[in-house]
């Protein structure tokens, strides 16, 4: 996997610092390193956030060691502000920021495009196009960040850091342990007179790398024929290959490796004397203004990108995607192979959606039935970034809001201003310290009578079930001190407490209908593990899962479990309601909800009926 | 050697990705050039998940192009239609005629659709086809969680694999946990035989 690889490069290159705030598609990377850190002799953490995570991995590239930060684009939007005014300190021992970019939206909420910000803060950047480079360029991204004293951002997408390729791995460098950070105060104290002397710095630098830009193998022609021009970079560059062979086009391939600084000078020796050159990137036309303003001197050429609508500022591409762009900008006919014959879209239109769910057993969805019953449905719910955003589904339908981590709390503070409506803000319990203190204390301060439910579930499950503070296991693996959610949020000034077993539907309930008639802000921590967790454990221990089955002779077939839950272990079959043992956690919570109680737990074995 | 083009489709948890490494793997191990795309997170979670495999010589992207699908391995009915845009007529169709029903029917949200119905467009747009009841074989096997690996071995059964039969055995032992590895070699080979019994109760 291009995670796997990159995971490897850093430690091919002597990483010694490494961390990261989980999030799709960038977790396995740090994932990777964490389960060799101990006896690597690396060490991870999973830091609160990810500009703490920059922010330690700079404080000991500071010092002289070589550090990794990785997180997902929307990550990046959280720590740039440390990075911007670090390209102005510079580092010293290599510090490489990965960037996993989300074009598609596979498990994102936006799928903005993170070259801008190696624009916007001017640090080198680089983009493989598969795993060997993924693994390659990350040790040289370490040499080149310590050889300029820049961070370096490496910028990978879904296709990119979640594809399996083959990977020639590299022999492992001598690592440095340990260091000191040596003062320099006009370098790293950044008041407005040092800092303004530093950007100048920074721009001298960057010149400096630009001429490595000009000349490095990242930047390579690939193939030298024909009259057609592309130029491309990361995934786009696969899908460009392969369209060209489709279409059997003689034409020329220039792919850039380093995004930022930008080759100006080798584009506009590529593209002089092309008739015709096509830009091929995803999301917004970063190279394509780029390679504009190269050929801008040379006259005549046309260039085919985003601007002219040749493909969609929007989504992933494909090889389908690019083949039938070029297809239809250059009047050539699409090989018969290349068409389905079969009517795929008429068949499609008769299927019933499967979207992502809740897991069998998830707490998230009790908590959510407990809501719905307690509040009578009449709440706002501001939900967040987590497994608990799939709440939206039928029948739960909890989420009215999400846009980013914490932000339902904020908003719920916005809201609950205007509007009698009760107001409840949704946070897991990473997203709790990751984001949603400040929101909190927000809400005592100025009184906003929000209902704030955590839904901690000992896990940032929805990325690969990561520790973070209220778990107290560390990145290395071992247990350290927990950070107690309800001693926070008491710690944050928030007077109305309480804490439940989201199992316990009637506790539940109970809590929520205090916690709605609170005059001021109130939190109820919904506390259960993660039902995968918990069965995986159980497995591993070899505990047995006791799962509920239906008593068909009292069950009225009203349907109330499945309309009330849409647990995916109950089903109905040949007309009867049966709950699936293979995949019930023994959670109870449809037991509880059946009004004739005609789900009870399978005493033994014999009973299952499997 | 002709490049092999396999898509996997079927619902989240179903073991689509460990299928996918198996055969990448093999195909490693055999010395071709593999690429294999995944979908983790957010879209995982009991939905629907697709997951591409191409071998060859040289490959580029990790993604099938519309259409290019040498064989689509369906680990469940509704989810191999959801992705028949990837093949054509001459695609080799491997499914699981076990139906998971989405949610979505269950609530009577959307329309049912059985196992027959899907058999019936199957045969009528494919020619080369293994249909299998995969949750049969899976419990014969021992569980109803390897029926991705049935399917695998009714796949391996069709000789269409540019692989060598022991190597995906062999793949299967580097990828699955020793506690679990003999069901799911088990698995596998009633997966052939069932795979190569399908085959020749057609022709």
């Amino acid at each position: 996997m291009g995670n796997e690889a990159i995971a490897r490069g850093a430690i091919e290159a002597g990483v010694k610092v490494v961390t990261t705030y989980p999030g799709t598609p960038s977790s396995e990377i740090a994932d990777n390193l964490s389960h060799v850190a101990k006896d690597a002799g690396i060490y991870m953490e999973y830091s609160t956030n990810e500009i703490v995570a920059v922010e330690v991995a700079a404080g000991a590239s500071l010092c002289g060691v070589r550090s990794l930060s990785c997180m997902k684009h929307v990550g990046l939007n959280v720590a740039s502000d440390a990075l911007i005014t670090l390209a102005y300190t510079g580092v010293r021992g290599g510090f490489v920021i990965v960037s996993a970019d989300d074009p598609g939206c596979w498990s994102s909420q936006n799928e903005q495009d993170n070259r801008y910000y190696a624009l916007l803060a001017n640090l080198p950047c680089l983009e493989p196009s598969n795993s060997q480079e993924a693994k390659d360029w990350i040790v040289y991204a370490f040499d080149l960040s310590e050889k300029f004293e820049l961070p370096i951002l490496f910028r990978t997408t879904t296709r990119i850091s979640h594809a399996l390729a083959p990977v020639k791995l590299g022999s492992i460098r001598e690592r440095i342990d340990r260091g000191e950070f040596i003062p320099e105060v006009k370098r790293f104290v950044m008041v407005p007179d040092f800092a303004r002397v530093r950007h100048v710095a920074l721009i001298n630098k960057m010149e400096s790398v630009k001429e490595i830009s000009e000349n490095s193998s990242f930047n390579k022609i690939i193939r030298d024929e024909g009259k057609i021009g592309f130029v491309t970079s990361g995934a786009s560059f696969n899908y460009t290959m392969e369209a060209i062979d489709i279409l059997g086009i003689e034409a020329s391939v220039l792919k850039i490796g380093m995004i930022h600084p930008f080759p100006e000078q080798l584009v506009k020796d590529f593209i002089k004397g092309f008739e015709e050159v096509f830009v091929v990137e995803e999301l917004e036309p970063y190279i394509e203004n780029a390679v504009r303003s190269s050929a801008s001197s040379l006259g005549s050429v046309k260039i085919n990108g985003k601007l002219n609508n040749f493909l969609p500022r929007n989504g992933e591409l494909s090889t389908s995607i690019v083949t039938r762009a070029l297809a239809k900008s250059l009047g050539r006919p699409l090989p018969r192979n290349f068409i389905s014959d079969i009517p795929f879209e008429e068949i499609q239109k008769s299927l019933p959606p499967r979207p992502p769910i809740l897991c069998p057993g998830c707490p998230h969805r009790a908590t959510f039935y407990a809501m719905k019953k307690a509040m009578k449905d009449i709440q706002i719910n501001c939900t967040d970034i987590g497994c608990y955003a799939l709440g939206i589904q039928a029948p739960l339908k909890i989420g009215d809001l999400l846009i980013c981590m914490g932000a339902s709390v904020g908003a719920a503070c916005g809201i609950s201003k205007v509007q009698e409506r009760p107001v409840v803000a949704i946070v897991g319990d990473s997203t709790f310290f990751h984001a949603s203190i400040p929101g909190l204390i927000n809400a005592v301060y100025n009184n906003h009578r929000i209902i704030l439910i955590v839904l901690d579930n000992y896990a940032t499950a929805m990325t690969g079930f990561q520790p973070h503070p209220g778990t107290g296991i560390t990145g290395i693996g071992t247990q350290g001190k927990r950070v107690i959610i309800e001693e926070v949020v008491k710690g944050c000034g928030v007077e109305h407490i309480e804490v439940v077993d989201p199992y316990n539907v009637k506790q539940t309930c109970d809590a929520l209908k205090r916690a709605i008639e609170y005059s001021g802000p109130s939190v109820v921590v919904a506390r259960q593990k993660c039902s995968l967790l918990a069965t995986q454990e159980k497995r591993r221990q070899g505990l047995k899962i006791i799962p509920y089955r239906v008593i068909e002779d009292r069950c009225t077939k009203c349907l109330a479990c499945i309309k009330a839950l849409g647990c995916p272990a109950i089903n109905i079959f040949n007309g009867t309601v049966l709950i699936d043992a293979n995949i019930c956690t023994g959670c109870s919570v449809c037991a509880q909800v059946c009004p004739y109680k005609a789900i009870e737990i399978s005493r033994d074995e014999a009973d299952e009926g499997m | 050697m002709k490049e092999c083009n396999i898509v996997i489709a079927g619902v989240g948890g179903q073991g689509v990705l460990l299928t996918a490494e198996i055969l990448g793997n093999s195909a490693l191990i055999e010395g071709y050039d593999v690429r294999v795309s995944e979908i983790h997170g957010m879209a995982q979670r009991g939905g629907s998940v697709v997951c591409d495999v191409r071998i060859g010589k040289r490959v580029y992207a990790p993604t099938i192009p519309d259409g290019m699908a040498d064989i689509m391995l369906g680990l469940e009915p509704i989810e191999t239609l959801r992705y028949l845009r990837f093949t054509s007529s001459k695609t080799l169709i491997i499914m699981n005629t076990r139906l998971v029903k989405p949610s979505s029917v269950l609530m009577g949200i959307a329309k049912d659709l059985s196992s027959h119905d899907i058999i019936q467009i199957i045969n009528r747009y494919y020619n080369n086809t293994v249909l299998i009841d995969a949750m049969d074989i899976a419990i014969k096997a021992g569980s109803p969680i390897v029926q991705n690996i049935v399917m695998l071995g009714a796949l391996a059964s069709t000789n269409h694999l540019p692989m060598n039969i022991n190597t995906l055995k062999e793949s299967i032992k580097q990828l699955v946990s020793p506690k679990y590895l003999e069901l799911n070699i088990r698995a596998f080979e009633l997966g052939v035989k069932a795979g190569k019994a399908n085959l020749s109760s057609r022709h």
